[in-house]
């Protein structure tokens, strides 16, 4: 399928953001927005973080930096230079979006905040991505990954109960937030269409952290649950039932819990069982009809716990999930990358596309996170090396290689 | 100042999380969200925890109902063709149509895009399940705890030494709405300028493979699998969790993180300077990473006879990264969420008075706002057929008679 020119076509990002807010310039990027990250001389703090591609440690060989700025190009800029600040002036007078990751207060201070930037594009929207948002208590408060999670309720109820609270191990807030920010945007373009001025998005990474528990916050004034460790388990009705089975060669995701949607699953596994000679009498005389996770007792839970997990222990991750997609039992394999990658249903959707790196060769991505007529969502190029781009942007600003050269001698670009 | 997507139609299919999580974006700045939901079969979240003695049955879901403000609901029977019919002539009445059945089930139903795009030519439609609409396994029917698995993420939460856990709350089901938010304003955007509508299908298990996108490069370019490390991190030590003093008999913690050596030497001094911290070796990362259970026990020593709300503000004060862990019930005394009024409350008839989110966004200049809780299963039906599509008083009584209405 050819890719189209993408729904944020002609929209002009300067990406100004840091690790946080990476995730939402590559999805405005894979939207169609024209995105240009602006890092100082001497690039992002991400081009200096392993792993590096091939072990070789290289500004260009991040894979944190490679993984998620695509469909960016890429220029530096001395924004502390007072002619740095003048071109950047220049260039948001054209944008349509600046992206940013400062602490607050950080821009105004240097003379870039948001009723400068305002007063120079009435058009303009500056999203802000912080951990705690502009303003409040908090606004001024160090956060990261680890900490933005820890006061979400999240991680109070992720890990075993004999442990600390644990995060998952890449930093999700960074991505949810970068989305949220990314929805941001799109909301203050929609409303500019209608009043003509750009607005100020402030997004606070541990309010987006939050939603993730699907609910669980808002419904501590009705169930007066706090949350609480229980491992590879979950709480449901009466009772603490397992979600994460050891089997053969790993792991798989299978809940007794669901409500009636759950119940087919069940009765198919149990036939599975069966045909392998591990179904017992009692486990094949339940009555389905009237099963309800809800009103299970512990007792019931173990017993289940006992049969199924000896079964799974049989087999491996791949025959489960074949048979769990032929027979439609709700059982999944806790994938790694190489599973990701060997899978035939991502094969089949031309999910991973391979990226040609000038310089340093082809690498297989992620593709695009949605699938459309004329794939309005694709990657569009390879995350920028350092300062690849300035010439060209610059010249689109009307400056002249001799102006480029002499902002580069100056250490501006 | 008018509600941005004020006089804005989103006609909403399927139910559970992560569809309905995806148009509150749109109802809580002002757009109109019609559900379509069946007496027959309700949406998953109204009878996940429903027992004989659910006060209100369908009604009663405190899940559904914290997910669902701001919405009406419809009930239609679309086993009977006048019910497909009259879901045909909302969606394409409607400014955006969201679905998450099963992949196939609209089309039965005649209400794919296929379908109603030849009545609607600029119709924006998205569709979200868990493997896309196409493929080998597109009908694999999963809950978002499957998607969590097939994505990757259950295998980099946890610890080293044991078997992966969470992250709580089926993520799929959280990071999917907020990409389909994504999608359905770009789409927007695009049709307002070109006229064009669109299909959309959203797999919720590449979207969450896509965030993932430096652990897959790892393993792609370096064959590499990062896999799940405590709170430990690649780049900061220390970087953990750190028990605190009881409060209420209930366990407190503290998160630190301790990015850089700059970092290190603050934390020294909010110690007062204990001789462990001025070792040289510790001055480095690499050094801090050779010793990091020693640095975890002494900081646990020092953590251990504070209270968590202390330990942050102390290390706060002195420019570090630190923060208390707060449950579920802390979120509600959050100076910072109080602050951005991040919970907001409804009145509902069986639920009583209850708080809701809000998302994460604040705008200079627009305000999401709450001003209706969830619906009763089918309580707009009347509403919605007679002023959306004119149907009169009597013929309403017909359907309704007929069992089209349920």
């Amino acid at each position: 399928m050819t890719q189209s020119d993408g729904d944020l076509s002609g929209i002009r990002v300067l990406d100004l953001a840091a690790e946080p807010g990476f995730f939402a310039g590559k999805v405005l990027g894979d939207l169609g927005a024209d995105v240009v990250k602006v890092e100082p001389p001497e690039g992002d703090r991400a081009r200096r973080r392993g792993p590096f591609w091939g072990g070789v440690v290289d500004a260009e060989r991040s894979l944190l930096w490679l993984a998620l700025n695509t469909s960016k190009r890429g220029m530096t800029l001395a924004l502390d230079r007072p002619r740095g600040r003048e071109l950047f002036f220049a260039l948001a007078e054209r944008a349509d979006v600046v992206l940013e990751t400062e602490p607050p207060g950080s821009l105004a201070a240097r003379g870039l905040g948001w009723e400068t930037l305002h007063a120079r594009n009435r058009h303009l929207i500056l999203c802000s991505i912080t951990p705690f948002g502009q303003t409040g208590p908090r606004a001024a408060w160090r956060g990261s990954d680890l900490t933005v999670v820890a006061t979400s309720g999240n991680l109070y109820a992720t890990g075993d109960p004999d442990r600390a609270p644990v995060r998952c191990s890449l930093p999700v807030s960074y991505y949810h937030g970068g989305l949220e920010a990314a929805v941001g945007v799109l909301f203050a373009l929609l409303a500019r269409d209608q009043s003509g001025e750009g607005q100020h998005v402030d997004v606070s990474l541990q309010a987006a952290m939050v939603m993730p528990s699907i609910g669980t916050a808002a419904m501590f004034r009705m169930t007066g649950q706090r949350g609480s460790r229980v491992g590879a388990f979950m709480h449901a009705g009466r009772t603490i039932q397992r979600e994460i089975w050891p089997c053969r060669d790993g792991f798989v995701s299978f809940a007794l819990r669901g409500g009636p949607a759950r119940v087919p699953g069940l009765i198919a596994m149990v036939a599975y069982m069966d045909e392998h000679g591990m179904a017992s009498a009692r486990l094949k005389a339940i009555d389905w009809k009237s099963y309800n996770h809800n009103l299970l007792t512990q007792e019931d839970v173990d017993f289940l716990t006992r049969e199924f997990g000896a079964f799974f222990a049989t087999k491996t991750t791949a025959e489960l999930y074949r048979a769990a997609c032929e027979r439609s039992l709700m059982l999944a394999p806790v994938n790694t990358p190489r599973e990701i990658t060997g899978s035939p249903q991502l094969a089949a959707r031309g999910f991973f596309v391979d990226v040609e790196n000038p310089g340093r060769g082809t690498l297989r991505y992620p593709g695009a996170f949605a699938v459309t007529h004329g794939a309005r969502v694709a990657i569009r190029r390879p995350a920028p090396r350092l300062g690849e781009h300035t010439a060209e942007v610059l010249h689109a600003h009307g400056l002249a290689a001799a102006d480029v050269e002499r902002l580069r001698a100056e250490g501006v670009v | 100042m008018t509600p941005l997507f004020e006089g804005m139609r989103i006609l909403e299919f399927g139910g559970g999380a992560a569809g309905p999580i995806a148009t509150r974006y749109f109802a809580d700045h002002g757009a109109t969200v019609i559900r379509v939901e069946s007496r027959r079969r309700p949406d998953f979240l109204r009878i996940l925890r429903l027992t004989p003695t659910t006060p209100g049955g369908v009604d009663g879901s405190a899940h559904f109902a914290v997910l669902n403000p701001n919405k009406l609901s419809i009930a239609l029977d679309l086993s009977r063709p006048e019910g497909v019919a009259l879901a045909r002539r909302l969606a394409i009445a409607a400014d955006a149509v969201a679905e998450n059945f099963a992949p196939g089930a609209m089309a039965r139903w005649g209400l794919d895009y296929e379908s109603l795009v030849r009545e609607r030519p600029d119709l924006v439609m998205i569709s979200t399940c868990l493997n896309g609409q196409t493929g080998p396994d597109r009908a694999y029917p999963g809950f978002g705890g499957q998607g969590s698995a097939l994505a990757g993420f259950n295998h980099l939460t946890g610890w080293p030494d044991r078997e992966p856990v969470g992250p709580f709350g089926t993520i799929t089901d959280s990071l999917s709405p907020r990409f389909a938010a994504l999608l359905l304003a770009a789409a927007l955007l695009h049709r307002r300028r070109t006229g064009a509508g669109q299909h959309i299908d959203l797999a919720q298990v590449e979207a969450g493979i896509v965030c993932l996108s430096e652990s897959l490069l790892t393993y792609t370019a370096n064959g590499e699998i990062l896999t799940r490390m405590g709170n430990r991190s690649r780049h900061a030590v220390p970087h953990g969790v750190f028990r605190c003093a009881d409060e209420d008999g209930r366990d407190r913690w503290a998160a630190i993180a301790v990015h850089d050596d700059e970092d290190w030497r603050r934390l020294a001094g909010a110690l007062g300077r204990p001789a462990w911290t001025l070792e040289p070796v510790l001055a480095t990362v690499d050094g801090r990473r050779r010793h990091e259970d020693e640095i975890e026990a002494r900081l646990t020593e020092w953590t251990a006879t504070r209270t968590a709300a202390d330990v942050a503000a102390h290390l706060q004060a002195a420019g570090l990264d630190a923060a208390p862990v707060e449950d579920f019930g802390d979120l509600h005394d959050d100076p910072q969420l109080a602050h951005r009024r991040h919970f907001r409350t409804v009145e509902h008839d069986v639920l009583g008075t209850h708080p809701v989110e809000t998302h994460a966004i604040r705008f200079s200049a627009m305000e999401p706002r709450i001003e209706r809780p969830a619906p009763r299963l089918g309580a707009d039906t009347d509403v919605v057929l007679r002023e959306l599509l004119g149907i009169e008083a009597a013929e309403l009584d017909r359907l309704r008679a007929a069992g089209v209405l349920e």
